[in-house]
């Protein structure tokens, strides 16, 4: 029931969207608004904002003319393709992620000396990581062979991903209340017992939305990614290919985007999926 | 560990305290400019199947005595034994269980499963840990609810499957600190009972902490009446009440007697309220209030 209202409320969403673009494409100028000199309105002519209508309906047309295959054929492949890039990553960076957060609730002296360093790894931005770590790994050969390409894209996104996961492990971890944490103490188990029994479990309410935040990160790392290592195949590179022809094609470069956003969700709601298979147990309330 | 030498033959630990506290005093952030003394030498004896209270003003150290006991803090001087064991020898044992304010259930678990917690953690089999649930929860009359949630139970009811997890390892002792604290009167009375029930049943030995003074001498074969800043034991009301308390007990002219007796010693000892506390609290933070 609840997740019927929640789709019903979703498409509302995206028509109200969709009208409010249509809106001021009507009641917008057609060569955009100056203030001061300064463009701030969006130009509403077709070759910018073309309609919502047209981008659906190109969708359904040849990639290009007298092609066999259909763009929506194309933008699929892409998502599916930087999908499995970015669930790579999101494996990875959770389980990084968690592993750092177990490390941090036990020792505080880990807690002290990582954390700043992890919330400053985030400010690195990932188009300037990307050429360190392709020529990273164009120079690592495990077992003789080279390292596929694609799983640098992995690494990016695992490294976008790995931050959300920690940081809401941890503070799952630790925020037992003081009498749950009397009370283990006063069972005397040994604090391994107690993370898998206890902890793990009472972080779930901190960790399902930090993982759902890890898994748009991953995909926005893997986008970015893909773009920035040129790596071929994924949405990121269908995106980047088809905005340069955004003047002679412009709502072809909204599919590509479309796609993108369109993966992101799918993404997320696969996670709340999960959660929701996990938070089964629980008190309805606290449930956002 | 403990200054006295520890007697193998074992038929003498029934015969020692449940508790025995002696010269026990507890300093927080001792030698610096907030050094606290919650507690100064305090001596305190509970016999084995005995339900002693401590009663006492706020900041009178009651539940930082509670803790001493139950090894989760380390007293400053003097020494805590539980049956002849030194406390950090008998929280790795599980000799004793503890029941809070808050019930402090696990949601995610069943109630039976909350349960079984402690004997999980003590590595008791699947099998053996449910059947000692089961009785637990039958002992509080809640087996109906074993598959249930904490979160669809009363808060009595929350409390009672926290008395029964308390009681799973079949400890010789029942630390509670205000556990029905939280509860309305119908509910505490009614709680009351059942666990004077209990502790007769199990021949477990209790030390209770209230603020209640009826709540306390209807509970108790002994009341300790403790005075705040630092901590210590003022003066001791043995209230007789006979073993099968019911509700008449409540009206009879004893209780009441002893009643006013614990409120005379408490008076004597002129504790500060709540108000008076948080005021020194300002105080003391340099917050002038005039």
């Amino acid at each position: 029931m609840k997740a019927a209202r929640r789709v019903m409320m979703f498409l509302v969403a995206f028509a109200l969207v969709a009208a409010g673009w249509e809106l001021y494409k009507v009641l917008g100028p057609e060569e955009g608004g100056k203030l001061l000199g300064w463009q701030v309105l969006p130009r509403t002519a077709g070759s910018a904002m073309p309609h919502s209508w047209d981008i659906v309906r190109r969708l359904f047309q040849p990639e290009r003319p007298g092609a066999s295959r259909d763009a929506w054929r194309l933008v699929l492949a892409g998502a599916w393709f930087t999908f499995r890039l970015a669930m790579v990553g999101f494996l990875v960076g959770a389980v990084v992620g968690v592993a750092l957060a177990v490390a941090m609730a036990r020792y505080g002296i880990v807690r002290r000396g990582l954390l700043p360093y992890l919330a400053v790894s985030q400010t690195i931005p990932l188009i300037a990581l990307a050429p360190i770590v392709v020529s990273w790994s164009d120079k690592l050969h495990p077992f003789g062979h080279d390292l596929p390409k694609w799983t640098t894209v992995s690494l990016m996104s695992a490294f976008l991903a790995f931050f959300p996961a920690a940081v809401g492990t941890l503070r799952g971890l630790t925020s037992l209340p003081e009498v749950a944490d009397e009370l283990l103490r006063s069972y005397a188990a040994t604090w391994r017992k107690t993370l898998i029994r206890v902890r793990f479990p009472a972080a779930v309410p901190s960790m399902a939305p930090a993982f759902r935040l890890a898994a748009s990160a991953s995909v926005i790392g893997a986008i970015v990614a893909e773009i920035s290592t040129g790596l071929a195949g994924g949405i990121g590179r269908l995106v980047l290919e088809w905005a340069g022809q955004v003047t002679s094609d412009p709502p072809k470069a909204y599919t590509a985007a479309f796609g993108a956003a369109a993966l992101g969700l799918v993404v997320i709601g696969v996670i709340s999926v999960l959660e929701m298979v996990l938070m089964r147990n629980r008190p309805k309330e606290s449930t956002a | 560990m403990t200054l006295e030498a520890e007697p193998a033959a074992a038929p003498l630990a029934a015969s020692r305290p449940a508790v025995a506290l002696t010269g026990v005093s507890k300093t927080f952030n001792p030698g610096t400019s907030r050094a606290v003394h919650a507690l100064a030498d305090i001596t305190l004896d509970v016999a084995a199947g005995e339900f002693v209270t401590l009663i006492g003003p706020s900041g009178c150290g009651k539940s930082t005595l509670l803790r001493l006991i139950a090894n989760l803090i380390e007293p400053t001087a003097g020494a805590v034994t539980l049956g002849g064991k030194s406390a950090a020898h008998a929280r790795a044992d599980q000799d004793y269980g503890m029941a809070f304010q808050q019930a402090g259930l696990f949601e995610w678990r069943t109630v039976v499963r909350n349960v079984e917690l402690p004997l999980e953690l003590k590595g008791w089999s699947r099998g053996r840990r449910r059947e000692r649930a089961m009785e637990m929860l039958a002992l509080v009359k809640l087996e109906d609810f074993s598959k249930h949630h904490p979160w669809q139970l009363s808060g009595g009811m929350q409390q009672r499957v926290a008395i029964a997890r308390a009681l799973a390892a079949a400890p010789a002792l029942l630390l509670m600190d205000e556990p029905f604290g939280a509860l309305d009167e119908m509910t505490r009375e009614h709680m009351q009972s059942e666990l004077l029930r209990i502790c007769t049943d199990t021949g477990t030995s209790v030390l209770f902490v209230t603020h209640s003074i009826p709540e306390a001498v209807y509970l108790s074969d002994r009341v300790v009446v403790m005075s705040p800043r630092p901590g210590r034991v003022t003066g001791e009301v043995t209230t007789d009440l006979g073993e099968d308390r019911g509700v008449e007990s409540r009206e009879e002219r004893r209780f009441f007697e002893k009643v006013t007796e614990v409120r005379e010693m408490l008076r004597g000892i002129g504790g500060a309220t709540d108000d008076e506390l948080a005021i020194e609290r300002m105080r003391t933070a340099g917050v002038d209030d005039r």
